[in-house]
C-alpha cells in the first residue's frame, strides 16, 4: 500500500505508524521544540491563552474519542470536567500529593461517566444526548448542593499545583505542565485510536449492528469509551481547577458542554488533530475579535460595543458555516491544504 | 541508542531546562505602575483601570447600565482632577458571564495593559478571579455580593459597595418584624432560583428568621427564565406566608408576582437587589406594586448631592438604579486611589492598603456609608428598602444592622 509518495508500508504495523515518515518527525520535533520554547517569545497574556488552549485540548480530545470516534454523543462533557475539577480539589485540600489528585480525579470521573454511559447500549443519537444532558443537569445540581464536598453556592479555593516542592505559580510554569499533560492526552488519544479498541469504536460508530456481527462487545466497548473519555475529561477538570485556583458551579454548565461540542465539530469529528484546532479556533476567537474591536475602536468609536454583541452571533454563525461548507472541519482544510502542496504543481 | 530515545532525552532536558527558566520569568508584580512615592508630586501619567463586565451575556441587561454608569464617573473624576492630577484610563471589556472569555481578559489587563484595579461584575468571574487577584495583589471592585467575598481571609482583594446579599436579606426580615404587630409570629417564606446566586443568602435568611422569630413555612425554587410560576406557588400559597423572599432576578421576580396575583396570594413579596429595578412595573404592570426590594443606591432623582452630577451627566435622562451602584463604585475606588496617591504609589497593593481605611466615606449620598477593615470588607451594613407605589420605586426605610463578626462571610 502506497502512503506518501515514495513511500511503501511493507506490514500493517508500519502503516500504523503516527508519524509515518521522517519529514514528519522532523516537523513535530521542531514543532515541540517551537511550543518548549515559546514561552520565552510570549508575554503572560499570550501564555495564558496557551494554557486556556492546553486545557481545552485535554477536554476537546476527550470528547471527540467519545462522540468523534465512537460516535456517542455527550452532551454532559462539562459537567465530566467539572467532576475532574471537584475531584481534584478535594484531594488536593486533603493533603493528596497534585500527580496522585489528577490520577484519583481522572479515575472518579471516568466511574461516573461509566454510570452515565450505561444507557448508552438503549439509546442513539438524540436520545443518547438527552440522557447525557440529564447527567449534566443531575452533576450540576450535585455541585450546586454537594454541601462540604464541593463548597456549595461558595465553590472550592484551591493553591497552584505542586510537584516535589516545586509550586506552578506562574503562567510559564503552568505552560510546561499543561503542554506536558495536553500532549500525554494527545498521544493516548492517538494510540487508542490504532488500536483493537479504537477499530471498535469506529466499528460502532459506523454501524453498531455490523460491528456487533464481527463480535464487538457493543456494551463493553460503549462502557470504555465513556470511561476513557471522562477519564481525559476529569484531567482537564482537575488542571483547570488548579489553574483558576477557585471552583464553582457555574463553570461547569450547560454552556461548557456545548462549548466542547463546537470544538470538535470545528475541528473535525473523530481526528485527534482535529480536536486541536477545534480547541485553538474556540479558545482563540474571542480573543481574535477583542483585537479586531480594539484596533477598529480607534477609527470607529462606537464599533467596540457593536462587535461585543455580535460576538455570540458570530460565534454562531462560524458554526453553522463550518456544517454547511466543511461539514468534516478544520482537519479536513488542513488535509487538503498539504494535499495541494504535496502535488504542487500539478492539481490532479 | 536510537534516534527516538536520543530526541526523547534532548527534549525532557530542554523542557528541564527551560522550565527553570520560567521560574523566574514573572517575579516582578504585575499590576505595578511605574511610580514612585518622589516621581507622583509631577506625575500625570493615566492611571489605569480595567473593567470585566457582561455586555452580551446572560445578565447584560443590569451589566449594560452599571457599565454606562462605571464609565459616566470615571469621565466625572477625570473631568475634575483625576487622581491627584493624573487621569484614569478605563478599559472596559465584555466577558459575556464567561469565566475563561473573564480569565483571558483579566490576564492581558494586568499583565499587558498593567491595569491596577478591575471593576468586576458576575459571581462566576468574579470567583473565578479571586485566587489569581490575591495573588497579582489587584482589587476588585466588583458587583457580585456574594457574602463570602466579604471576608478578606477568603478574598483579600475583593470589595464592593453593597451590603451583601445576606445581609440585605436580615436587613428586610429586621425591617418586616419590627413593623409586625400582630401577636402571632409572621410566617415567611423563601422563593429563589437553584442556582449560585440565589442560593447564597438562604442559609443566611433561615437562621436569622429563626432568631427573629419568624415561622418559615416554606422554600420552592423558580428559575430565572421561568415563564410561569403557578406551580411553584400553590404549595405556598396554601400554608399562607405574610412575606415571601424572593431571590431571583427582575424578569422572574416578574413571572412570580403575576403568578402571585393569579393564583390570589396576599404575601407581601420582597426581593433581592438583582430582583428589582426600574423595569419590573414595566414588566409586571400593576401586579408589581405593594412588593418591597432591597437596593444599596438611591434611584434617579433623589435629592442627593450626587444626584445632581448624575442628572448633569445624563442631561436629566433617568438612569436605572444600576447605572447608580457602578458610579458609586468608581467614586469609592476613586477614593481609596486618592488615598494611596497622597501616601506615594498608585499600586494595586496601595489601593486595596487604603480602601481598608475608609471610614465612614460618603460617595455623595448616593449609597448608604462605606467602610472597609482589614479584617473585614462589608462595606456597610445599612440596607436601602424600596417599595413600588403607583409603579415608581418608592424609598421606605434604611435598615441598619450591627457588624456581627459571626456573620463576615456568611
Amino acid at each position: 500500500m502506497q502512503g506518501k509518495c515514495g513511500l511503501f508500508f511493507t506490514s500493517y504495523r508500519g502503516e500504523a505508524r503516527i508519524f509515518r515518515s521522517g519529514f514528519q518527525k522532523l516537523m513535530v520535533g521542531l514543532f515541540i521544540l517551537a511550543l518548549l520554547a515559546a514561552p520565552l517569545a510570549l508575554n503572560i497574556h499570550e501564555t495564558s491563552v496557551m494554557n486556556l488552549v492546553f486545557i481545552a485540548v485535554i477536554g476537546a480530545v476527550a470528547l471527540n474519542l467519545l462522540t468523534g470516534v465512537c460516535g456517542q454523543i455527550s452532551l454532559g462533557h462539562g459537567a465530566f470536567i467539572g467532576v475532574g475539577a471537584y475531584a481534584a480539589g478535594q484531594c488536593t485540600l486533603h493533603g493528596v500529593p497534585f500527580p496522585l489528585a489528577i490520577l484519583t480525579a481522572g479515575l472518579i470521573t471516568a466511574m461516573v461517566g461509566m454510570v452515565f454511559g450505561v444507557p448508552s447500549l438503549r439509546l442513539k443519537g438524540i436520545y443518547l444526548a438527552i440522557a447525557t444532558l440529564a447527567a449534566q443537569l443531575v452533576l450540576e445540581f450535585v455541585f450546586l448542593h454537594g454541601g462540604a464536598l464541593t463548597g456549595g453556592s461558595s465553590g472550592l479555593l484551591l493553591d497552584p499545583p505542586t510537584i516535589l516542592g516545586f509550586v506552578f505559580d506562574t503562567e510559564a510554569r503552568m505552560y510546561y505542565l499543561l503542554l506536558f499533560f495536553a500532549a500525554a492526552a494527545l498521544l493516548m488519544v492517538a494510540n487508542i485510536m490504532r488500536s483493537r479498541y479504537g477499530r471498535a469504536f469506529v466499528a460502532i460508530r459506523d454501524y453498531y449492528l455490523s460491528a456487533e456481527i464481527v463480535g464487538v462487545n457493543l456494551f463493553w466497548f460503549k462502557l470504555v469509551a465513556f470511561g476513557v473519555s471522562s477519564f481525559l475529561a476529569g484531567v482537564a477538570g482537575g488542571l483547570w481547577a488548579h489553574y483558576t485556583g477557585y471552583i464553582s458551579a457555574e463553570q461547569f454548565n450547560i454552556g461548557l458542554s456545548i462549548s466542547y461540542l463546537a470544538m470538535i465539530i470545528i475541528g473535525g469529528m473523530g481526528s485527534v488533530l482535529g480536536s486541536v484546532f477545534g480547541a485553538v479556533f474556540v479558545v482563540l476567537m474571542p480573543e481574535a475579535l477583542n483585537a479586531l474591536a480594539n484596533s477598529l475602536s480607534a477609527a470607529f468609536p462606537g464599533i467596540s460595543q457593536s462587535l461585543v454583541a455580535l460576538r455570540e452571533g458570530v460565534f454562531g454563525l462560524v458554526l453553522i458555516l463550518f456544517l454547511i461548507f466543511e461539514p468534516e472541519g478544520l482537519v479536513n482544510r488542513w488535509r487538503l491544504v498539504k494535499a495541494y502542496w504535496k502535488l504542487y504543481p500539478f492539481a490532479h | 541508542m536510537r534516534a527516538g530515545q536520543i530526541i526523547t532525552a534532548a527534549c525532557t532536558m530542554l523542557l528541564a531546562g527551560l522550565m527553570l527558566m520560567g521560574c523566574g520569568g514573572e517575579g516582578d508584580k504585575p499590576a505595578q505602575t511605574a511610580t514612585t512615592g518622589s516621581e507622583s508630586q509631577a506625575d500625570t501619567s493615566p492611571i489605569r483601570v480595567g473593567g470585566l463586565i457582561d455586555l452580551s451575556g446572560p445578565t447584560s441587561s443590569v451589566g449594560v447600565p452599571y457599565a454606562d454608569g462605571l464609565r459616566a464617573a470615571v469621565r466625572y473624576i477625570n473631568d475634575n482632577g483625576g487622581i491627584g492630577g493624573r487621569p484614569i484610563v478605563f478599559d472596559l471589556q465584555d466577558t459575556a458571564y464567561n469565566v475563561q472569555q473573564g480569565l483571558s481578559l483579566y490576564k492581558k489587563m494586568v499583565n499587558t495593559d498593567k491595569v491596577v484595579c478591575i471593576q468586576g461584575f458576575g459571581s462566576a468571574v468574579t470567583e473565578a478571579l479571586v485566587r489569581t487577584q490575591a495573588k497579582d495583589q489587584v482589587p476588585n471592585f466588583s458587583a457580585s455580593y456574594s457574602a463570602h467575598l466579604t471576608d478578606p481571609r477568603t478574598a483579600p482583594y475583593n470589595f464592593f459597595i453593597s451590603a451583601d446579599y445576606s445581609t440585605q436579606l436580615r436587613a428586610a426580615l429586621k425591617y418586616f418584624r419590627s413593623q409586625w404587630t400582630e401577636a402571632r409570629a409572621p410566617k415567611v417564606a423563601f422563593i429563589y432560583p437553584d442556582h449560585p446566586y440565589g442560593l447564597a443568602p438562604i442559609p443566611a435568611g433561615r437562621a436569622y428568621a429563626t432568631e427573629l422569630g419568624y415561622e418559615i413555612v416554606g422554600e420552592t425554587n423558580v428559575a430565572l427564565n421561568a415563564i410561569d410560576a403557578t406551580t411553584e406557588l400553590l404549595p405556598l400559597k396554601n400554608k399562607a406566608p405574610d412575606f415571601c423572599w424572593v431571590g431571583g432576578t427582575t424578569p422572574s421576580t416578574s413571572v412570580i408576582l403575576k403568578s402571585a396575583k393569579n393564583i390570589g396570594m396576599t404575601s407581601v413579596f420582597f426581593t433581592n437587589i438583582w430582583g428589582t429595578d426600574e423595569t419590573l412595573p414595566a414588566l409586571a404592570g400593576a401586579d408589581a406594586n405593594g412588593s418591597f426590594s432591597n437596593q444599596a443606591a438611591a434611584v434617579y432623582g433623589k435629592d442627593v448631592p450626587g444626584m445632581k452630577i448624575i442628572e448633569q451627566i445624563t442631561g436629566g435622562k433617568p438612569q436605572m438604579t444600576h447605572y447608580v451602584r457602578g458610579f458609586v463604585s468608581i467614586l469609592t475606588m476613586a477614593e481609596a486611589m486618592k488615598r494611596a496617591a497622597d501616601k506615594g504609589a498608585v499600586t494595586g497593593e496601595s489601593i486595596k492598603d487604603a480602601a481598608e481605611t475608609l471610614r465612614d466615606y460618603d460617595p455623595m449620598g448616593l449609597a448608604p456609608l462605606i467602610s472597609y477593615f482589614p479584617d473585614d470588607h462589608r462595606p456597610n451594613m445599612a440596607v436601602l428598602l424600596y417599595t413600588i407605589k403607583d409603579g415608581q420605586l418608592t424609598f421606605v426605610a434604611e435598615e441598619i444592622l450591627d457588624r456581627r463578626a459571626d456573620w463576615l462571610g456568611h
